[in-house]
């Protein structure tokens, strides 16, 4: 009689493991392990792997540790051991079984990556990018390479998450999650040009791709496509139809096309599916300061404040509410908070210049004025962003009526200004400090504010001061909270 | 004036009869006094049959509850009963698969459910049902029905004994010393008589009996006798011959209430289909018939299809237009399509027509919030909180101001609201998970994990609790705990997308080596 040969029919159980038949690939092993008694190694290994899949994961490191007591000198078993621990969140267990692995096979990128996975998870991000550096060299996957960038953005270095990005795509072009990455980090450092190229490689590879679809879109809104933007968002909705960042959108699409009930009710339904979400909320009080509903736009602008607070702009629009609720104090208070808040959007002084000046203190109203045009010039050497128009005619009108205006020179209507500053004036000569006071000023100081968010993109970080609304598309990962209970037991009305 | 006017009629000596007096009583719905006065007058010369049988109309309809709408199924029956045909029946053919035919309404993301899939309903009736357990370990844990549930038919037996304590000197009449086959010749005294057994002592044998012997010697020409032992059958769970006898009476005369009987029978045997035929057909004979619309309307919402049962609610407005189950139904329907402003219109309505109590200003004050009326809406509220009843309307007037508070971002408020909720009602599941987000918020991760935990364990339908539990763990990188809370989760809301993000994410994480 010939000895049973423990390995007999690792081949079969291989065969069905890869056609993913596990069914019958248990059962085989099951009479392997009780022909052998145990003592297949590859059979436990198969199961093990099979329990994994199946999300039994504690199982599954029982049995490979089974396997690494069978052969303790293989490196196979001590990555799997460690594999499984890193599942099931015991990172530091995992460390080091790694490092016992890393003692076996020196030359193993698996080894050198997870390590840097598990240091990334206990926030060692010195030693994660040392360990992910040297995965790389020894070769070069698209994982390690994500995982890089992640705790370059981490640390909040972006300049350097970009290199690793930009080396990831050389390395593999066609992958759409690389892709979409890298355009939406181009898309908050503002280059609009990079960002649309790589965004569109991503739609051209994986069409139905949600987050590049929703960059794209909120790409296309800030250049005013807002009917293309829509359709680009039409094709998502069907497949994502609870997603607040995409409501949003759709709901700024509509306000810029002027739709302001359409763009409520897409705004509010985003606000019920995510009640802690502030951009939202901050472009629902925008809608509806458009609308001169000041009550509803206080509303929900204190309630964007609550949870952002560290925001010039939403001092701002609130205090504009204010004013238009006839609490002039606690509007004043309001503009203090967004001045010592904001350093960089003019708007913010010019409307607490009007105030001011409403106010009858033109001595105050001149010193916001004077703060508006250093924040106007320094924007204007730093970068080219165009001025919306409506904010320039205001802003000249105040500086003719304090007699200051000459003196700034803004970058597109500087010849046509002169015509319309003496317009002002005679303006101003019949109607005493009227027409500054009117909503229509007001209006026209708040659509510019509209107007100045459309052209800016958020950045995903959460704390970083830059500006507003829309296009929340573009989190790196899903923020904590966002999936919020929507629930209301509205208790139900029963009879009497 | 007034006296001079009681002196004359006292000194002409023009009291009343006493019988006429029983009857003028009974018929302005004053039954104590009918009953008392109809005792005395049994107490004097005995046997007369007129004053007996006013005595039983009048005991009768003291507790008397319409035996259309009682529809209580309990545990037993839910369980153990199988009076389905069809076991694994076709999607939008069954009461017994919520979810199936989805008929455009709200999802579980906008429109809270109650039991796996059904969304929960504007308007309560004892005979909600709301999915149903698969198990008899499971209906024990859960509570589903729109009382408390009892083991097997209680609420019938609470209602006899409740009319037995009324009567100090034991019960009126004894049954077992009843000759029932004398009774049934005289069909005016049998179905006075019959309407005490049933509804009074709740002795459906015996009520039985005297029908069986009532429609025979009518020949079985009465349909009101047919109705009567088919009302019989029907509770003693043999709804095939009850189906016959609600049939046979059908042919003789054309009643609204042997079609709502008859349909009652054909739900029990979970054939809606069958069930909206009839309807149909009723409808055809009494066109304009409200109770038959609404009949259809309810049908249609057990289905899960909300949108065609808005449709029929509709029509029963246009009949009825201060119905007010179909009132609050398309007002809690249009509060979760994002039409908060005309849900207002029809609860307030509701206000209106004199509604007064908890849930309504409950409702009231959501729909303010949601409709941008600010200054209604606290005040709702407040009252909602005067008039609540019990410790559980207090439970769900906190919880959604605690759904106010988060909209106006006053997340400390909310924490309290929704602990005050907690503190009234114990067991309340949306209230734990939205605490938990709350502490997440506040990164109290080991809190929120053990709230959410509670939350999921109270209510193992609600996908949120299992979703966010395994969003948490995913963070903390805790793969394997993910991985099953959110396969729960996926279980209790199919199509969520970010559920099934995270499964596929979590699955390529096991693939990989």
């Amino acid at each position: 009689p010939e000895l049973p040969v423990l390995e007999r029919k690792n081949w079969l159980i291989y065969l069905l493991y890869v056609r993913r038949d596990y069914d019958e690939c248990k059962a085989l092993i099951k009479e392997q392990l009780q022909e052998s008694h145990g003592l297949c190694e590859y059979a436990v290994y198969v199961q093990a792997l099979i329990f994994r899949l199946e999300g039994k994961i504690q199982e599954s490191l029982e049995l490979f540790q089974t396997c690494s007591i069978l052969n303790p000198r293989s490196t196979d078993n001590l990555k799997q051991v460690a594999r499984s621990l890193f599942l099931l969140g015991k990172h530091k267990a995992a460390i080091e079984v790694y490092n016992e692995a890393a003692k076996l096979d020196e030359k193993d990128w698996e080894i050198s990556h997870n390590l840097g996975v598990c240091y990334m998870y206990l926030k060692h991000f010195n030693k994660a990018r040392d360990q992910l550096n040297n995965a790389l060299e020894l070769s070069r996957h698209d994982l390690t390479y994500m995982m890089l960038g992640k705790i370059h953005l981490l640390e909040g270095e972006m300049e350097k998450a970009i290199e690793v990005y930009k080396k990831a795509v050389e390395f593999s072009p066609e992958n759409a999650d690389l892709l979409t990455t890298l355009g939406l980090l181009y898309l908050q450092l503002g280059d609009y040009q990079k960002a649309f190229e790589h965004l569109g490689n991503a739609l051209t590879y994986d069409p139905g791709n949600y987050k590049a679809t929703l960059a794209a879109g909120s790409m296309m809104q800030a250049h005013g496509d807002f009917d293309v933007a829509l359709s680009k968002y039409r094709v998502i909705a069907s497949t994502v139809p609870e997603s607040p960042p995409l409501w949003n959108n759709i709901g700024m699409c509509f306000f810029g096309k002027k739709k302001y009930v359409a763009a409520i009710s897409c705004l509010k339904r985003a606000n019920y599916l995510a009640p802690f979400d502030w951009k939202i909320l901050y472009n629902l009080g925008l809608v509806h300061l458009t609308m001169q509903q000041y009550a509803s736009a206080f509303h929900f602008l204190s309630a964007a404040i609550n949870f952002q607070p560290k925001m010039g702009e939403l001092y701002m629009l609130l205090a504009v509410a204010l004013t238009n609720l006839e609490d002039i104090e606690n509007a004043k208070l309001s503009y203090e908070q967004a001045v010592a808040l904001d350093k960089c959007n003019p708007l913010v002084n010019l409307n607490y210049a009007v105030l001011l000046y409403n106010q009858g203190d033109k001595k105050g109203a001149l010193c916001q004025y004077q703060e508006m045009e250093k924040k106007v010039n320094a924007l204007k050497e730093s970068s080219t962003l165009d001025f919306d128009p409506e904010m320039v005619e205001v802003a000249q009108k105040l500086g003719a009526a304090l007699q200051v205006g000459e003196s700034l020179v803004w970058t597109k209507s500087s010849k046509e200004s002169k015509s319309k500053q003496k317009a002002a004036l005679s303006g101003k000569s019949s109607s005493t400090q009227q027409p500054l006071g009117s909503n229509q000023a007001l209006g026209q100081a708040m659509s510019s504010a509209a107007g100045y968010g459309k052209t800016m993109q958020l950045p995903s970080g959460a704390g970083a001061p830059a500006p507003l609304a829309k296009s929340p598309s573009l989190p790196l990962e899903p923020e904590p909270g966002s999936e919020m209970s929507p629930e209301e037991t509205s208790a139900p009305a029963a009879a009497e | 004036h007034q006296s001079r006017c009681g002196g004359t009629a006292g000194g002409m000596g023009l009291e009343p009869e006493p019988l006429f007096q029983a009857w003028s009583y009974f018929r302005r719905r004053k039954f104590r006094q009918c009953s008392d006065l109809c005792s005395q007058l049994l107490e004097g010369p005995s046997g007369e049959q007129a004053a007996w049988s006013l005595k039983t109309r009048a005991l009768t309809e003291m507790v008397y509850v319409d035996e259309i709408d009682m529809d209580q199924e309990e545990i037993a029956e839910m369980v153990l009963d199988e009076n389905a045909i069809a076991q694994v029946a076709r999607p939008g053919t069954s009461l017994k698969l919520p979810g199936t035919s989805q008929g455009g309404g709200p999802s579980p993301a906008v429109r809270p459910v109650t039991q796996s899939g059904r969304p929960i309903t504007g308007f309560v009736r004892p005979s909600t049902q709301s999915g149903r357990p698969s198990t008899m370990e499971q209906a024990i844990n859960t509570p589903l029905t729109a009382r408390p549930i009892t083991s097997a038919s209680g609420r019938y037996i609470r209602l006899g004994t409740a009319s037995m304590i009324t009567n100090p000197d034991g019960p009126f009449i004894n049954l077992s010393r009843l000759n029932l086959a004398k009774y049934a010749q005289k069909p005016k005294l049998a179905k006075a008589l019959f309407e005490y057994i049933f509804h009074h002592e709740n002795d459906v044998k015996n009520a039985l009996h005297l029908a069986a012997l009532a429609t025979e010697h009518a020949q079985f020409k009465d349909w009101w006798w047919k109705v009567q032992i088919g009302k019989c059958y029907y509770r003693l769970g043999l709804y095939r011959e009850a189906e016959k006898q609600f049939k046979s009476a059908l042919k003789q005369q054309d009643m609204v209430d042997t079609v709502l009987y008859l349909a009652k029978v054909y739900l029990r045997l979970d054939q809606p289909v069958t069930a909206l035929n009839l309807f149909k057909q009723g409808l055809d004979r009494f066109p304009g018939e409200v109770t038959l619309i609404c009949g259809i309307a309810r049908i249609h919402e057990e289905m899960s299809n909300i949108s065609s049962a808005a449709e029929y609610y509709k029509d029963v407005l246009k009949q009825d237009n201060t119905h007010v189950e179909a009132i609050a139904c398309i007002g809690s329907n249009h509060f979760y399509s994002d039409q908060p402003e005309i849900a207002l219109r029809f609860y307030r309505r509701l206000l209106q027509m004199g509604v007064y109590n908890c849930q309504l200003f409950n409702n009231l004050g959501l729909c303010c919030f949601y409709a941008q009326q600010y200054d209604m809406t606290l005040s709702s509220f407040e009252r909602a909180l005067f008039l609540a009843e019990n410790e559980e309307e207090t439970a769900d007037v906190w919880y959604n101001l605690g759904h106010v508070a988060v909209g106006v971002g006053d997340l400390s408020l909310a924490y309290q609201c929704f602990k005050l909720t907690l503190v009234n009602n114990n067991d309340c599941a949306e209230a734990y998970n939205n605490l938990a987000v709350l502490e997440m918020r506040k990164g109290h991760i080991e809190q929120a994990r053990a709230l959410l935990q509670t939350a999921s364990s109270l209510a193992p339908h609600m996908y949120e609790p299992h979703f966010n539990f395994a969003v948490l763990s995913e963070k903390v990188g805790d793969l394997q705990r993910s991985y099953t809370a959110a396969q729960k989760s996926e279980e209790a809301f199919p199509g969520h997308v970010d559920t099934q993000q995270l499964i596929k994410q979590l699955k390529q994480h096991f693939a990989m080596l």
